[in-house]
C-alpha cells in the first residue's frame, strides 16, 4: 500500500512538472505581452515621473537610460529566453529582484507571508471550528426550527458583499463618528513594540484582526457546513449505521463516530483545495484594512508591472494548487481505504 | 512642504492621476499654497507658551514609498519622506520665498556670467554617524547623478547644465555651469550632500573625475569597472537604509521600515547640528511617522480615531464628513490654493486641432465655472493660465474665458465647419473633395472620477454643438504610451507647479520638447513662444521675466492650446493638538514647526 501510494505520489509530482512549466510560461507570455512597460514605467520622460519632463537635448541620454535599465532588468532578451533565466533562477532558489524597489522578491514575499498566512489560518480554524458543529447540528435534527433558522442566517450572511460589509463596518465601529471598539486598519498599534509581552501583542493584533477576520470568514460557513449536512445526512441512511444503532452503540457515538468520520472526507478534499488560498490573500480585503499581506503586494506589483513579484507570486499560487491537489488525493487515500493506488487502480 | 526643492523647477504632472484623485499634494514639494498669504498670522493658533519639544506626528500616507535612495527614488511618497533626512545646501523660506543657507554658511558667490557657483559649507554640519558634511560629499552627490549607470535620469536632468565639480578646500565646492540659467540658484541650491564614505564605502568614484563621466565609455578599464560596480551597489543596496545630515533618521530599517504600514523617522541623537531650528527641518515632535493606508475612508476614520493625525482629504470628505461637533471638536481642517491645475490638452498633430478657431470654440464650449461646482463640489478655481495664480508671473490681466456656445457655433462655422448631410455632426471639406466629420475621442487615466465626470460633462456640451466626441478613461501605462507618442485626440491631464520656485514653461511648451516623450505632448509649435521661453531662462532680472512671461500667457490664452479648466484646492484635515500650525504662501506648513503642549502629549 504504501509502496503504491509512494509510487502514485512520485508519478504525479513527475506529471506536474510539466505542466507547471507550461502553465508558468503562459502566465510569463500573457505578462510581457500585455500593454504596459516597466521601463516607460520607471524612466518616462515628463509624463510619468511627476517632474518635468526630459529635454530634447537630452533624450538620447533617456533613451540610453531606458536601454541601460532595459539590460540590466534583462528585458532586452526575448521571452523565451527571458522565461528559461527565470526558471533557471527558480530551480536555483533564485527568484530575482523586484524591477520597482530592487529589494530580492524572497524578501519581499517572506516580509508579506506570515501576515496573510496568519490571517488565513485563523480564519480557517474558525471556519471550521464554527461551520462543523453547524454542520453536524443540523445533520442531527434536520428540519428542525435550528436547521432552518442556521441555514438562513449563513445563506444571508454568505450574500453579503464583503467589500461593503467591511467599509460599513469600518465607518461604525472604526472610532469614526460611532463607535471606537475596533481600529479602522493596520495590524497592530502605532505603539506596538516588541518590548511587550506574549499576551499584549496578541490582544493587540487580535483586537485589529477582528474585523477582518469576521469579514474573511463570513461566506465560508455556509459552503462547510453544508457539505458536512448533507454528506452526514446521506451516511445517516447507510446500513453500517442501522447496524450501529441496532447494536446498542450510543447514539454521540453513531453521530461523530460512524456518520461524522465518514463525512469527513469531502471536507478533506474542500481542505486541501484551500491551500493555495492560504498565501494568495484578499486584494480587496487587504486593501480595504491597509493590511500589507500577499494580496495587496500583488495587486501594487501588477499595476507596477513589477513582472519578477507577479511571477513569483503566480508560481507560488500556482504550485500550490498543484500540491494541493496532490495532498488532497493522498489524503483521501488514507481516511477512504476504498482508494487505491494501483496501476489499474484511478 | 519640505525644506527641499530641488526637483520643483519646472511644472509636473500631477500624481494624483495614478492616485484616484487622493489629495495627498500637500506633502509634495509646494504643490499647495493659501489663498490669502496675509492670513498667515491668524491662522496660527493663539497660544502664549513657547513651543515644546515632545510626541509623534502621523501622517498618512497612501502608499509606500518604494524606494529610500534619494537619488534614484522617484515617487512622492518617498520625496516627502526623504526630506527629513536630507537638507539642501540652500533652502527657500516658505514665508518671504528667499533663498537662505542651510547646509552652507551662505548664499554661493556667483561668478557675474552666473557660470560659477562657490558654495562654503558650514563646518559643524555632520551625517547622523558624527561624520562631518564636506565638499567631498557634494561632489560625490553630483558625480552619482552624472553617472550614466546610477538610475537616476530624472535628477541627471537638473544637474545636466553642471559641466564640472570640485572641492577646492574640506569645506568649499566650486561648480562650472555650461550655460547661465536663472534658476541654477535654485536647483545648486538644491542638492542634497550624500554622505561618500556610507554610500560609496570603497570610494570606487574616488578617482573618476567629474568631467569623465560625460564620456563614460571612453573610460580605462579598471576605471569603468569600478565604476559599474558603484553604480550596481549603489542601485541596489540603498533603497532601504538612507542616511544623511538630517534631524531625523531611519533609525532601525527592520522595524521602523514596514511595507503597507508604516515609514517611522526618529530624532537623531544629540548634538544635532540644527537643533532648535524648526527652519531648518528641525522638528519639535519626536517622531514623524508615516502611516500607510491605501484606503482614505478607513484614513478619514482614522484620523477620527486619533490613530493618524493629519492627512489630505477627499472633497466629498471634506464636504460631508468633517462638520459634527464631535468631529470638529478634535479636527480642523485647512482648505488651500494648489499648484496643480487639471487641462484639456488637444493633440495638435491632429489636423482638427491644427486651427486655432476650433480649439478656441472647443473652450468655450467648456463650462469651467459649473464644472467647479458640480464636478469638484466647489472645492476647485478656474484657471486660464499653466502658471499658479499666487505667483507674481501670473498675469492678472487674464480674463476668464467665457462658457459661450453661440460664439463655439460661430467660430465654428467661420473656420469652415457645417453640418452639410445632416447627420447631426459638423463637417470639414478634406481637401480631397470627400468631408471630415468633426469627431474625435479625449482619453483620460482610468481610477480618476474627477477626470472622467469632466470628460462626460464636456462631451455632453460638445455634442449639443454638433461635435462627435467620445471620451473613454485607460490604464495608466497605457495612457502613457499613447500620449507619449501622439497616439490620441485629446487628454486629460494635469500638472503640478511649485509655488516656491519661479516657473518655467519651457519643457511643457517649446517646440523642442514636442518630441516622442517630450512634455510638450500636444505637440503645441510657436516660434512666438519658443523665443520668449528661451530668453526667458537667461533673464537674471525678475520683473524682466515677468513682462517676457505676460507676453507667453497671452499668445496661450490666445492659442488655446489646452483648455485650462481648474485648480482643485488642497484639502487638509489635521488633530487639534498639535500648536503652531502656519500655513506659507508657498504652499502646505512646515511640520517641524508643529508642536504639541506637554499636557495634550499623546505619545511618550
Amino acid at each position: 500500500m504504501s509502496w503504491a501510494l509512494l509510487a502514485y505520489a512520485a508519478r504525479r509530482i513527475a506529471l506536474a512538472v510539466p505542466t507547471f512549466v507550461a502553465t508558468t510560461f503562459l502566465a510569463f507570455s500573457i505578462m510581457h505581452l500585455a500593454p504596459g512597460d516597466p521601463v516607460e514605467l520607471y524612466l518616462a520622460g515628463g509624463l510619468a515621473s511627476g517632474d518635468a519632463g526630459i529635454r530634447a537635448e537630452k533624450l538620447a541620454d533617456a533613451e540610453r537610460a531606458k536601454a541601460e535599465l532595459r539590460r540590466e532588468l534583462g528585458l532586452d532578451q526575448p521571452i523565451p529566453v527571458q522565461y528559461l533565466r527565470w526558471l533557471g533562477g527558480l530551480v536555483a532558489g533564485d527568484l530575482g529582484r523586484s524591477f520597482k524597489d530592487r529589494l530580492p522578491v524572497w524578501d519581499k514575499l517572506v516580509e508579506r507571508i506570515p501576515v496573510t498566512i496568519g490571517i488565513d489560518a485563523a480564519a480557517l480554524l474558525i471556519t471550521y471550528l464554527i461551520a462543523v458543529p453547524l454542520g453536524i447540528c443540523s445533520a442531527v435534527w434536520p428540519g428542525s426550527r435550528f436547521d432552518r433558522v442556521s441555514t438562513g442566517v449563513i445563506f444571508a450572511l454568505y450574500s453579503v458583499p464583503g467589500f461593503w460589509l467591511a467599509v460599513m463596518l469600518i465607518v461604525f465601529f472604526g472610532g469614526g463618528d460611532y463607535f471606537a471598539w475596533f481600529p479602522p486598519g493596520g495590524i497592530r498599534s502605532l505603539e506596538y513594540s516588541s518590548d511587550w509581552s506574549f499576551a499584549t501583542k496578541v490582544a493587540d493584533v487580535g483586537h485589529h484582526l477582528a474585523l477582518p477576520l469576521f469579514v474573511t470568514t463570513l461566506g465560508s460557513y455556509t459552503e462547510l457546513s453544508r457539505y458536512l449536512r448533507s454528506s452526514m445526512l446521506e451516511n445517516a441512511r447507510q446500513d453500517f449505521v442501522r447496524t450501529a444503532r441496532a447494536k446498542g452503540v450510543p447514539e454521540w457515538s453513531v453521530v461523530l463516530k460512524h456518520i461524522g468520520r465518514n463525512s469527513l472526507i469531502p471536507m478533506v478534499v474542500i481542505l486541501a483545495g484551500v491551500l493555495p488560498g492560504l498565501i494568495s490573500g484578499s486584494v480587496l480585503l487587504e486593501s480595504i484594512f491597509s493590511i500589507p499581506g500577499i494580496g495587496q503586494l500583488g495587486y501594487q506589483s501588477v499595476l507596477a508591472r513589477d513582472y519578477p513579484v507577479v511571477l513569483a507570486l503566480f508560481a507560488a499560487s500556482f504550485g500550490l494548487t498543484l500540491l494541493g491537489i496532490l495532498v488532497a488525493d493522498i489524503l483521501l487515500a488514507l481516511v477512504d481505504p476504498r482508494v487505491t493506488f494501483g496501476k489499474s487502480g484511478t | 512642504m519640505r525644506l527641499g526643492f530641488p526637483r520643483a523647477c519646472a511644472l509636473a504632472l500631477s500624481l494624483l492621476a495614478v492616485s484616484c484623485g487622493g489629495p495627498t499634494e500637500q506633502k509634495q514639494d509646494g504643490a499647495a499654497a493659501q489663498t490669502d498669504p496675509n492670513a498667515t498670522a491668524a491662522q496660527a493658533q493663539p497660544t502664549s507658551e513657547p513651543p515644546v519639544r515632545g510626541d509623534w506626528l502621523v501622517i498618512h500616507t497612501l502608499s509606500d514609498p518604494e524606494s529610500l535612495n534619494p537619488l534614484t527614488a522617484n515617487d512622492a511618497g518617498a520625496s516627502s519622506v526623504l526630506g527629513w533626512i536630507f537638507p539642501p545646501l540652500v533652502y527657500v523660506d516658505p514665508a518671504t520665498l528667499e533663498l537662505k543657507p542651510a547646509i552652507a554658511k551662505s548664499l554661493p558667490e556667483v561668478a557675474p556670467d552666473h557660470l560659477m557657483y562657490e558654495y562654503t559649507l558650514r563646518e559643524d554640519v555632520t551625517f547622523s554617524d558624527g561624520k562631518p558634511v564636506t565638499a567631498e560629499d557634494v561632489v560625490f552627490t553630483l558625480k552619482a547623478i552624472r553617472h550614466p549607470r546610477v538610475n537616476a535620469p530624472h535628477a541627471r536632468n537638473y544637474y545636466e547644465a553642471v559641466s564640472d565639480a570640485t572641492a577646492l578646500r574640506a569645506n568649499v565646492v566650486r561648480i562650472r555651469m555650461s550655460k547661465p540659467y536663472f534658476l541654477s540658484d535654485y536647483q545648486l541650491g538644491g542638492i542634497q550632500p550624500l554622505p561618500r564614505h556610507y554610500y560609496d564605502s570603497e570610494n570606487l568614484l574616488g578617482d573618476v573625475d567629474f568631467r569623465e563621466l560625460d564620456k563614460y565609455d571612453e573610460l580605462p578599464p579598471d576605471k569603468k569597472e569600478r565604476a559599474d560596480r558603484f553604480a550596481k551597489q549603489f542601485n541596489e543596496n540603498f533603497n532601504r537604509n538612507p542616511m544623511g545630515p538630517g534631524a531625523l533618521v531611519l533609525e532601525n530599517p527592520g522595524r521602523d521600515l514596514v511595507t503597507g504600514e508604516r515609514v517611522e523617522l526618529r530624532r537623531r541623537p544629540e548634538p544635532f547640528w540644527a537643533a532648535g531650528h524648526p527652519e531648518l527641518n528641525d522638528p519639535y515632535v519626536a517622531r514623524i511617522l508615516f502611516r500607510v493606508m491605501n484606503n482614505t475612508d478607513a484614513a478619514l476614520v482614522a484620523l477620527k480615531a486619533g490613530t493618524v493625525d493629519l492627512m489630505g482629504v477627499r472633497p466629498v470628505q471634506f464636504l460631508k464628513q468633517m462638520g459634527d461637533p464631535k468631529t470638529r471638536e478634535r479636527i480642523e481642517t485647512h482648505e488651500d490654493a494648489s499648484g496643480s491645475y487639471t487641462y484639456i490638452g488637444w493633440n495638435q498633430r491632429r489636423a482638427i486641432f491644427r486651427d486655432k478657431l476650433v480649439r478656441q470654440a472647443l473652450s468655450h464650449l467648456v463650462d469651467k465655472k459649473n464644472i467647479c461646482a458640480k464636478v469638484m463640489l466647489g472645492l476647485a478655481d478656474p484657471v486660464e493660465s499653466p502658471i499658479y495664480p499666487k505667483r507674481p508671473e501670473y498675469d492678472t490681466k487674464l480674463a476668464p474665458w467665457p462658457f459661450d456656445p453661440a460664439k463655439a457655433k460661430e467660430l465654428l462655422a467661420k473656420a469652415g465647419w457645417a453640418d452639410t448631410n445632416g447627420d447631426g455632426v459638423l463637417d470639414h471639406d478634406d481637401g480631397e473633395g470627400g468631408r471630415t466629420p468633426l469627431r474625435f475621442e479625449i482619453i483620460s487615466n482610468s481610477g480618476n472620477d474627477d477626470r472622467k465626470n469632466l470628460g462626460l460633462v464636456v462631451i455632453d456640451e460638445f455634442k449639443r454643438a454638433g461635435i462627435d466626441a467620445s471620451f473613454r478613461a485607460v490604464d495608466w501605462t497605457i495612457l502613457l504610451e499613447r500620449v507619449k507618442s501622439f497616439d490620441y485626440d485629446a487628454v486629460i491631464l494635469g500638472w503640478t507647479a511649485s509655488g516656491a520656485i519661479p516657473p518655467d514653461l519651457y519643457q511643457i511648451w517649446h517646440s523642442s520638447m514636442a518630441v516622442e516623450g517630450g512634455s510638450n505632448h500636444i505637440s503645441f509649435m510657436d516660434e512666438r513662444v519658443d523665443s520668449l521661453l528661451t530668453q526667458y531662462r537667461t533673464e537674471f532680472d525678475a520683473v524682466k521675466r515677468k513682462a517676457l512671461y505676460d507676453q507667453v500667457q497671452e499668445i496661450l490664452y490666445d492659442e488655446q492650446p489646452y483648455t485650462f479648466v481648474y485648480a482643485p484646492r488642497s484639502l487638509t484635515a489635521f488633530d487639534k493638538r498639535f500648536h503652531g500650525v502656519t500655513w506659507y504662501p508657498a504652499g502646505g506648513s512646515l511640520e517641524s514647526e508643529w508642536w504639541v503642549p506637554s499636557g495634550a502629549q499623546k505619545y511618550h
